[in-house]
């Protein structure tokens, strides 16, 4: 067989590999879009491993997507001179990731957990099963896990072909094939790429186009409308689940106080439509207060302040990078000295 | 560490440019056993432990074994070896599986009792690690080869990371030699591996988890009666995805260590264009059927003790085999499928050669087929594999055509058995008999008002692929992946090997684990 013929294979398959990457690189660069870090178990594991760094330096954030928008880490760096370790996961609730800081006996830190009520007081496995995937996979990560970790860092923080959510082949299949799907198939709503782009430190924020676009404002709008009319996807649960979720988080937060550890509530801003749900479902005198009576804790509700309580969040759940700033501010104004002040 | 990561682009460049330099033959080995080493801690560090313990026990056992004149020492020594081998693999792989079952049984006694939950790590690889130990050691009892000379080759025999995880399981005569004399690969080899690595990454990342475990994952994961549309597009997913993965696993196992200049066997030989379930066998997991041919149906009597003991055997082995599968009645029911399936072609195999005095080609057993050892090896001197002497009965239907088999004839057949093995796919991939039951059910067409559960696009995936799979197979069934690169323009090698590299690089599924890795 002639040798030659896989090496001249092999040269042009070189060749053609480094033109196509290269030319799709530069396309998507030439688009301006920002650079995206895949917001998965990989990176969430990384920010859990800082959550034992010095608690006089360190605060701990978890919650859903809506903290993940709403702080500005960068301001928060530069106003408290501590770290921001955000560990809140889109579109889930929190408990679990509560529940094993409450368990982990090295945890003494500083937390911030952000309730937003849908999530929070929700024991679907649907909420439930990312944040139990992570936690697990950050317990059982190996060696050569986080290895290839740092290399990935090292590549995606340069490349922006390397997006999994926006510009893989599935994803790119999935935004442009559009096939109709059979009576009955459950077919959730794509969020526009410009809704959530994710920074290295877990930080979630809407591009300018999203800002200044109300057509991709009322994309998303109308995503939150079809959850709200959809109802979830799990059939409804046996049992309330608002005391199971409130005796669970009392639990949590008793562990980690008898270890020395604080915790503190914050309720992030919510509007329209959006808000006036929550409200109705939600609201605060059945849900918000009894979770700070029974954990004896301090909270800080955006209603509350006169800076944050006139906010409104262009898709009415999530604050634009400008206000993210603001309510960050607000937010260092109100929580305890502990949380806010570096040692 | 797994193939599909960052971590092994990495490691794996390190390796050829320290095996490239010019230290001396024992040096590379040392390097190459390090680099295994580590390969394996990278995933558990403390489980290096038992692969030690396996490796130092059975090479001194194995000497004494193959020097030991007195009769009741050597069966001793044996017994040492198989308790500790598969005390280990028991322990580990069946502890808790042999405790549900053994606290079921007093339940049904009517006894109470209910003992702590163990909390066993399985260690990744060890069923196929203890396979390559075991049968060296019956290997050196039976003397059957020579005693490996040293410590090192023997470490480097069991330990070599291509292989260590998730086979091909080596024979010693298989790579023992490679290791005697000084080799690095050719740029034959090296290009040759390079291309086989593309494509076993290629089928394990953009085909076995892009295209076909999101839709096996949801139908196999469903509590909900489904149409029996999406319950056969969730079982085709599952027979295209467990190939992709583990046949995948086997090609880059095979690129690697070519690239580094050693041959391994090949494990798989386009399985799903067998034309009967003995034909089957012969091409999927080849290292495993062989060895479970060699190790247990032959010392079980083989075809050599009657026509009954013959079927009996024949269950036997496939139970067993896919007991080693996993801890799970499932496995042992997938097994069972398998030797049923094997019986009955057997049985019309045996009843066409009674009554025809020629030999019946299509559906010669694979297992009785064989009465003595064989396998691929590898010559020591020139590194090129020493094909197994291919079966009477599958040379009758090899047609002396072109490189690709365009002819039609036994195609049916071909559907035949990949729609039984797909059933097979389904006790297999479902964790519970249960779940089993429920696919089954909708999938035959018990299932009225239920709701669909795929889109169109992960269907049209699952469908171009599992078709494109199967044309492929059926027209490369005689043939080898690199003969079909060599044979092909290398223009069009170049082209088909950069489409297989782009959609691998944009395909950007994470470094998940194989399902191998399981075993």
């Amino acid at each position: 067989m002639p040798e030659k013929t896989l090496s001249r294979a092999a040269m042009l398959m070189a060749l053609l590999v480094l033109a196509v990457i290269g030319s799709w690189e530069l396309y998507l660069r030439w688009t301006g879009l920002p650079l995206d870090y895949d917001d998965g178990k990989e990176l969430w594991s990384d920010k859990r491993a800082k959550v034992y760094d010095d608690p006089g330096k360190t605060t701990v954030f978890i919650g859903s997507s809506r903290i993940k928008f709403d702080l500005d880490i960068d301001t928060w760096k530069k106003m408290t001179g501590r770290e921001a370790v955000q560990l809140s996961i889109v579109g889930s609730t929190p408990m679990p990731i509560l529940r094993d800081l409450g368990n982990d006996t090295n945890f003494r830190g500083k937390l911030v957990v952000d309730v937003t009520e849908p999530l929070f007081f929700n024991n679907d496995s649907a909420e439930v099963q990312k944040p139990d995937l992570y936690v697990a996979y950050y317990k059982h990560r190996t060696p050569a896990q986080r290895a290839s970790f740092e290399l990935n860092h090292l590549l995606e923080s340069r490349l922006l072909f390397l997006d999994q959510e926006s510009f893989s082949l599935n994803a790119e299949l999935d935004k442009k094939v559009k096939l109709p799907n059979r009576p009955g198939v459950f077919v959730f709503p794509d969020f526009p790429d410009d809704f959530g782009r994710t920074t290295f430190q877990r930080q979630s924020y809407m591009t300018d186009k999203f800002v200044a676009d109300t057509t991709l404002q009322h994309q998303v709008q109308n995503i939150w409308l079809f959850l709200m009319h959809s109802g979830g996807h799990d059939a409804a649960p046996k049992e309330d689940p608002v005391p199971i979720v409130l005796r669970s988080v009392q639990n949590a937060v008793n562990k980690i106080r008898a270890r020395g550890g604080e915790v503190v509530f914050t309720r992030t801003p919510s509007s329209g439509p959006f808000r006036a749900g929550e409200e109705h479902v939600f609201p605060r005198a059945a849900m918000w207060d009894p979770l700070l009576a029974m954990t004896h804790s301090t909270g800080f509700y955006f209603a509350d302040n006169p800076a944050t309580a006139h906010f409104t969040c262009p898709e009415w759940s999530h604050l634009s990078p400008s206000d993210a700033t603001l309510y960050t501010k607000a937010l260092i104004n109100e929580l305890p000295p502990s949380f806010v002040t570096s040692k | 560490m797994v193939f599909n990561s960052y971590t092994f682009i990495a490691f794996f460049i390190i390796i050829l440019i320290l095996h490239n330099l010019p230290f001396s033959w024992k040096v590379k080995k040392i390097n190459l056993l390090l680099a295994s080493y580590v390969f394996y801690a990278a995933w558990n560090p403390p489980f290096i432990l038992l692969l030690w313990l396996s490796t130092v026990v059975d090479y001194f056992v194995g000497k004494a074994l193959y020097t030991q004149t007195n009769k009741h020492k050597k069966r001793g020594l044996l017994v040492i070896s198989l308790i500790g081998n598969l005390g280990m693999l028991c322990f580990f792989k069946y502890g808790s599986f042999l405790l549900d079952n053994f606290v079921h049984l007093v339940q049904l006694l009517g006894f109470h009792y209910q003992p702590a939950k163990p909390n066993i790590i399985l260690p990744a690889g060890i069923s196929f690690y203890t396979f390559t130990t075991l049968c060296y050691t019956i290997d050196m009892y039976k003397k059957e080869s020579r005693p490996v000379r040293s410590l090192l080759d023997f470490s480097l025999f069991v330990t070599f990371f291509p292989h260590l995880v998730a086979g091909p399981i080596v024979r010693p005569p298989q790579l023992v030699p490679q290791f005697e004399t000084p080799r690095t690969a050719s740029r034959k080899q090296l290009m040759e591996g390079l291309f086989l690595l593309s494509v076993g990454l290629f089928m394990k990342v953009v085909l076995a988890d892009g295209m076909l475990a999101d839709p096996a994952d949801a139908v196999f994961n469903s509590k909900d009666v489904l149409p029996g549309l999406d319950a056969w597009a969730g079982s085709l997913a599952f027979a295209g995805q467990i190939f992709f993965d583990f046949a995948g696993y086997s090609t880059c196992a095979i690129g690697v260590a070519l690239c580094l200049g050693f041959v391994l066997p090949q494990n798989f030989r386009f399985p799903y264009a067998a034309t009967s379930l003995s034909d089957f066998w012969r091409r999927w997991h080849i290292t495993l059927s062989s060895w479970l041919r060699d190790y247990l149906y032959i010392p079980l009597g083989g075809n050599r003790q009657g026509r009954w003991r013959t079927y009996l055997n024949l269950m036997i082995t496939m139970l067993l085999g896919g007991l080693w599968h996993g801890a799970n009645w499932t496995f042992v029911a997938w097994g069972g499928l398998h030797g049923l399936y094997l019986w009955v072609e057997k049985f019309f195999r045996d009843r066409k050669e009674k009554a025809s005095p020629m030999p019946v080609t299509t559906t010669a057993l694979v297992l009785p087929a064989y009465g003595r050892k064989t396998g691929v090896f590898v010559s020591g001197t020139t590194g090129e594999l020493i094909e197994e002497p291919v079966p009477h009965a599958a040379l009758k239907v090899m047609p002396q055509q072109g490189i690709f088999n365009t002819r039609l004839k036994g195609l049916p057949y071909a559907l035949l058995v990949f729609f039984l093995v797909n059933i097979t796919w389904v006790f297999f991939r479902a964790g519970t008999f249960a779940q089993a039951g429920h696919l089954l059910t909708s999938m035959f067409g018990f299932s009225h008002g239920a709701h669909p559960l795929l889109k169109t696009l992960p269907m049209v995936k699952v469908g171009v692929v599992v078709v494109l799979l199967l044309m492929t197979q059926w027209l490369l069934r005689n043939t080898k992946l690199t003969d079909v690169a060599y044979r092909l323009p290398w223009w069009l090698t170049g082209l088909i090997w950069s489409l297989m590299v782009i959609l691998l690089i944009l395909s950007q599924e994470s470094s998940g684990s194989f399902i191998y890795f399981q075993f």
